[in-house]
């Protein structure tokens, strides 16, 4: 979680203003965020090799628990798994497997990890896809009209539900969610295993399964939305330009929607980008409640090992995916604030 | 040119008096912000509770092997909010159970505005490399994804409260920092500050005496907001199970409802009840913190 | 207003006509799914893998018990060795040869006869290729040679006695089919469909979703009497029984209590408590050591003193724990074989049993000079070290969880303090095997023959002096315990065998490496409204699933008013459409609404 509450600190905004780039300077400001980029996500790796070598525990033990086996099969595991190797060696097999998309291979589920992660993203890009676009819609919605009669019963509503919502762990939201429509709603899972293949009843069946945990992450991501971009419209309000606008005999309507939305959009957008990585962590607690088989639930079943590899991945596709956001965000900021544009 | 100590106290005093009246003027429009004192007065009374729960009930009621009652019991007389998989109720461990939720959060919490300040203010008062650094170690910082850094930290190290605080303030700190810089860079832009280092201020008076004064109470501001999410994050790895079972707190109350079937039982007393607790409190905090906020930036005022 | 409410009522009607469209054309599915009889049983454990060399975690071994034939069976009636792909075999004076005659009429599911060639090609490939020894390894290990010498025998020769030999849990694999691979962790064999000649066929597989099978109408045994079985994944248990309670799934297993109690009064569900394999202890580390005597792990030294071992297992009170943490769904513990084996399990008289007494655990510590400290911590006499033990358990594991803080109050009530060391199972099994413990709890689930779970506790079970190849559990290492071991391996006649089995428990007991805590209760649960009952193993009161063998899945028989009780899934899918596009027709109806109010301002 991150503080959007304070709406103090735009880092895009700072960053943006400071390196105002002039004439060919759009191109080095691009070569500079993905430098930053790929700075970070050489960190992550660096960071995701150490991190989990400190991890207790003999991986080999995890693999052969419940079953009996001789020592030199319990060997044979150990040496194809490279655990006994040094550690600079570990290391540089680690950043060559990362090279060929090699990730090692799962404790747990014995295969790929790659295959595992290329399995899950697509039930997280689902439920994260539809809940942001969803808390997007919501958000903004509730926030302008929040905004535009501040102090309202309207806003005192909306802004007290957002609140609460707020002040919600994700994960018990979800298991109120779970009481409350028992029987209802599917209570886990993506789809049924007798839906017919046909892709209108796959379809349906998996939208299905998905009202539940998208509901449970639109609650908290939206309400969020909500405050920023009330907070940012009233702040847009305030603006001089407003009022000479409103002087000049425009109607508030139409005020709200040529100048103060546009210009308040922007760092609620630029949020939506910066705040990936809190939909992320929501979605760990909201997909194990809800047992969606995502990357979230793959990271707390592979917890449980704990399945070093398994989390070594997710951790590595998880940040990736985080700094990826940042540098779009990065970018539209760029594409769509007036005052670097001009520039 | 030492002052001799009655100047000394005349300084002293007059600071001690303008903070006085600051902290004053800071009360006052602090007390016309109604969200803001509900919030306040709620976590009195509940910090207050918490810590009068020895006093308050009996602590022997929370052994296993002390009670009598069935486990899974819905609400009766004896228990006001039923009892748990062991057969205690589920009211006095949710109140003990602030007690570690509390603890946690505030710790945490105080972890990460420790790291945070210290990184903010060094990076913005030195300047050079050490600020981009810094700065490219924050922004690293901020784009992990916190849960699954916790998570991963609470693995490697051993289990227990001191885990769990260490693994949320580690992971939790770079807001802070971006805020402590900005704060720092903008006091130190001001006259006064060129004025003292012209003066011959080293970089221990600076910080100390003007640079601090000026940032703290925005980043006291800020704390609660991290209190708030600390709790959050500490309900959150509780339940996904790297908590300390033999202290529960309210996410790992809820953590041992969801493990013992509470939702297949339907047991609403046993799920309710700590989430509740968890809500009112963040609730608590953020209301404060929003209302702090706009009291100490000015660019806040008369907005909300 | 009546602008408005025009507009409102445009788009609710158009929501509606969606609605009713989306019923109509998934109800039709449905309806065709209604034809066969399916059962659908819910896994809370994920499929590791459905190639048979490879399957490990009990849910897979499971689905191979359906999809693939045996050489023997355990029965449904008392876990006895019976005919599976060998109809009758004989063994040579020494027990070195075992000659099995392999029925005739078993056929794969492609239609090729199924011979004594496809046994032998199996065991073989086990015996010689390391990856295909993963799972079922050490079956063969004592094997010295396996051949098919006519399409309806098959001969074993072993090196040694092999008492397991007529309960080779190995699913026997096609050669034809195997055989052109190039390597047995071929990823194919994880994709149906996947060639095998049990009851069931494997047709189609979602990994974490569901493993479908079909019935194989051919079968040697006879077709089975449902049409198709579905394993169909859930991630807690909590989500399996809603699922049983909609209908979703039929039968489900590994209840915890409370959704046990949950479950008693639903009309359209039966309930099955049956007798477990499985017991819990609590293990006290005697001093562990390598098979040459050589100290290792970290464990207190207190614990060594059989009267300490002995001062604890008074202070604790196994019966409230079946009581309160198992919501008796238990049995009181004695012994490491459950009460399920009668033949084999002893049982402490009145007078043997140690008796919950805080009093007398208290006294008899006072008196073997284990003072309390300040602390009231009691202190060992001589080093004057407190005793102060750490409980390792199973993080997340329920019974652990639970029970470790029974255990924390009753030690600290005679002195004892105890801080519980909750970690990931493989920690758990590490520091076990280390020796790293104080206090531990374990588990095992027991097999009909003694002979493994009484192996576990001998002084050559420890490990090595390299920390490996050990299984022990307790550390135990007593002489008398070992001369016991010894003579009910040679005992020829089955009730001395039990005699003796028996006198190695109660030494177990007396000694007290561990306190058997409790006998697990298998809960399981199934709708009856769809299934009549199913056949348990053993009989009357063991298990549905997880079974040594298939009789439950097997044998499972649609109920006789036909499973029209829940909606089928269709149904529901369609309620969701319903639900989601009113939602939605909602959402823009509110939308509209919100419109002409802002545009009225």
């Amino acid at each position: 979680m991150s503080d959007v509450l304070t709406g103090i600190e735009q880092p895009a905004d700072e960053e943006a203003a400071r390196g105002a780039p002039r004439g060919s300077g759009a191109v080095r400001f691009l070569l500079g965020k993905l430098g930053s980029a790929l700075l970070s996500l050489a960190l992550v790796v660096v960071l995701g090799f150490l991190l989990f070598r400190m991890i207790p525990g003999d991986p080999v033990v995890t693999m052969t628990r419940g079953r009996p086996v001789s020592p030199e099969q319990l060997a044979e595991l150990r040496e194809r798994l490279g655990v006994d190797k040094p550690m600079w060696q570990q290391f540089v097999d680690y950043i060559g497997g990362l090279l060929r998309g090699d990730l090692g291979t799962s404790y747990l589920f014995q295969r790929p990890v790659a295959d595992l992660l290329t399995e899950r993203l697509g039930p997280t890009l689902l439920l994260v896809g539809t809940a942001t676009l969803l808390a997007i819609v919501l958000g903004l919605w509730f926030g302008i009209r929040s905004a535009w009669r501040r102090n309202s019963r309207f806003d005192k509503v909306s802004t007290g539900t957002a609140l609460t919502l707020w002040s919600m762990p994700q994960f018990w939201l979800g298991l109120l969610l779970l009481i409350a429509f028992a029987g209802v709603f599917p209570s886990g899972g993506m789809r049924y295993s007798d839906t017919p293949p046909d892709v209108f009843s796959q379809t349906l069946d998996v939208a299905y399964h998905l009202v539940l945990p998208c509901l449970t992450l639109t609650a908290a991501v939206y309400a969020q939305y909500l405050l920023v971009m009330r907070s940012s419209l009233l702040e847009e309000m305030n603006a001089e330009y407003l009022t000479t606008a409103r002087a000049k005999g425009l109607r508030d309507d139409l005020v709200r929607r040529r100048h103060a939305v546009p210009n308040a959009l922007l760092p609620t957008v630029t949020l939506v980008f910066l705040q990936f990585g809190m939909v992320l962590n929501g979605a760990v607690a909201v997909e194990t409640v809800y047992s969606w088989p995502g990357l979230g639930l793959l990271t707390y079943e592979a917890l449980s090992g704990p399945d070093l590899p398994v989390l070594q991945g997710a951790f590595l596709v998880l940040a990736a995916a985080v700094i990826l956001m940042n540098v779009l965000a990065d970018l539209l900021y760029r594409v769509l604030d007036p005052r670097v544009r001009a520039t | 040119m030492t002052p001799t100590t009655d100047e000394t106290r005349g300084v002293r005093a007059i600071t001690w008096a303008r903070r006085k009246q600051a902290t004053a003027g800071v009360w006052r429009e602090f007390a016309r912000d109604r969200g803001g004192l509900i919030g306040l007065g709620g976590l009195v009374l509940i910090v207050l509770l918490a810590l009068l729960a020895p006093v308050l009930t009996d602590e022997t009621a929370l052994e296993v092997t002390n009670t009598t009652a069935q486990p899974r019991q819905p609400p009766s007389a004896q228990a006001w909010l039923g009892t748990d998989r062991d057969g205690i109720s589920v009211l006095l461990l949710v109140w003990w159970g602030a007690r570690v939720s509390l603890l946690i959060g505030f710790s945490a919490a105080l972890l990460s505005v420790f790291i945070g300040t210290a990184v903010g203010i060094l990076a913005a008062h030195f300047g050079g490399w050490l600020s981009t650094t810094l700065m490219r170690f924050t922004d690293f910082f901020l784009v992990l994804p916190t849960l699954v850094l916790a998570i991963a930290l609470s693995a490697v190290l051993p289990r227990g409260i001191g885990t769990i605080v260490l693994a949320i303030g580690v992971a939790s700190w770079p807001t802070t920092a971006r805020l402590a810089r900005a704060q720092t860079l903008t006091i130190e832009a001001r006259p006064y500050i060129e004025r003292a280092k012209a003066l011959g201020a080293g970089h221990r008076h600076v910080i100390g005496k003007h640079v601090l004064p000026a940032v703290l109470p925005l980043v006291f501001a800020h704390t609660t907001l991290v209190v708030a999410n600390s709790i959050i994050a500490e309900s959150t790895l509780s339940f996904l199970g790297v908590g300390d079972p033999s202290r529960p707190s309210w996410g790992g109350i809820l953590q041992a409802a969801f493990n013992s079937g509470a939702v297949s039982q339907g047991a609403w007393w046993y799920l309710l009840p700590p989430g509740i607790g968890i809500v009112i409190v963040v609730l608590c905090f953020t209301l404060c913190g929003r209302a702090l906020e706009t009291v100490l930036n000015p660019r806040l005022r008369g907005q909300r | 207003m009546r602008r408005r409410r025009g507009r409102g009522a445009k788009g609710a009607l158009a929501a509606l006509s969606l609605v009713t469209g989306l019923v109509v054309v998934s109800a039709a599915p449905a309806a065709q799914a209604q034809e066969e009889v399916t059962l659908k049983v819910a896994l809370t454990q994920e499929i590791d893998h459905l190639n048979p060399f490879l399957a490990i975690f009990q849910s897979s071994t499971g689905v191979g018990r359906v999809a693939y034939d045996y050489l023997t069976r355990y029965s449904a009636k008392d876990q006895e060795p019976v005919p599976g792909l060998a109809t009758d075999w004989k063994t040579s004076k020494d027990g070195l040869t075992w000659t099995f005659t392999i029925r005739d009429n078993a056929k794969w599911s492609d239609g090729k006869p199924l011979t004594a060639e496809d046994i032998a090609y199996t065991y073989n490939l086990i015996r010689h290729n390391e990856t295909a020894a993963t799972a079922n390894g050490s079956f063969v290990e004592s094997f010295d040679k396996v051949t098919a010498p006519d399409k309806n025998t098959l001969v074993i020769k072993t090196r040694t006695p092999q008492a397991t030999i007529l309960a080779l849990d190995i699913p026997i694999v096609p050669k034809h089919v195997w055989s052109k691979l190039s390597k047995v962790d071929d990823p194919k064999m994880d994709e149906p469909p996947l060639v095998s000649s049990g009851p069931f066929t494997i047709t189609d597989y979602q990994p974490r979703q569901y493993v479908r099978l079909k019935a194989n109408k051919n079968y040697w045994g006879g077709a089975p009497k449902i049409d198709r079985l579905d394993f169909v994944h859930y991630d807690n248990e909590d989500a399996a029984v809603s699922a049983l309670e909609s209908g979703e799934v039929d039968l489900v297993n590994r209840l915890a209590p409370a959704q046990y109690d949950a479950l008693q009064d639903n009309d359209d569900v039966t309930l099955n408590k049956a007798q477990g394999r499985r017991f819990n202890e609590l293990l006290m580390n005697p001093g562990a050591a390598t098979k040459d005597g050589e100290a290792i792990g970290d464990g207190h030294p207190a614990l060594r003193a059989v009267r300490v071992r002995q001062a604890i297992a008074k202070a604790i009170n196994p019966q409230v724990l079946v009581d309160r943490v198992m919501s008796g769904y238990a049995e009181l513990g004695s012994s490491v074989i459950p009460p399920v084996f009668e033949d084999y399990h002893w049982k402490p008289s009145a007078q043997q049993r140690w008796k919950f007494d805080k009093r007398k655990a208290n006294q008899e510590l006072d008196a073997a000079g284990y003072q309390r400290g300040a602390d009231g911590v009691r202190r060992m006499p001589g080093n004057g070290r407190p005793l102060e033990f750490r409980l390792l358990g199973h993080k997340g594991r329920t019974f652990d969880e639970q029970s470790a803080r029974y255990i924390v109050e009753w030690l600290g009530e005679v002195g004892i303090k105890v801080t519980q060391e909750m970690v990931e199972e493989n920690q758990v099994d590490e520091k076990g095997t280390a020796g790293e413990y104080d206090l531990a709890f374990s588990g095992w689930g027991v097999n009909p023959d003694p002979d493994y779970i009484l192996g576990l506790h001998r002084c050559a079970a420890r490990p090595n002096a390299q920390g490996q190849g050990g299984t022990t559990d307790s550390f135990f290492c007593d002489q008398q315990y070992d001369r016991l071991y010894a003579r009910q391996l040679a005992e020829k006649d089955e009730s001395k065998r039990q005699e003796i089995v028996k006198k190695m428990q109660q030494r177990l007991y007396e000694q007290a490496p561990m306190v058997v805590l409790d006998y697990d209760n298998a809960l399981e649960a199934y709708r009856s409204d769809k299934f009549e009952a199913f056949t348990v193993q053993p009989q009357p009161t063991g298990v549905i699933m997880e079974q040594n063998g298939n009789w439950g899945y097997y044998q499972a028989q649609p109920a006789a008013g036909g499973g029209e009780g829940g909606l089928p899934a269709g149904g529901w899918v369609a309620i969701g459409a319903v639900v989601v596009v009113a939602a939605a027709g909602g959402g823009l109806a509110l939308r509209k609404r919100g419109k002409s109010v802002e545009d009225r301002e």
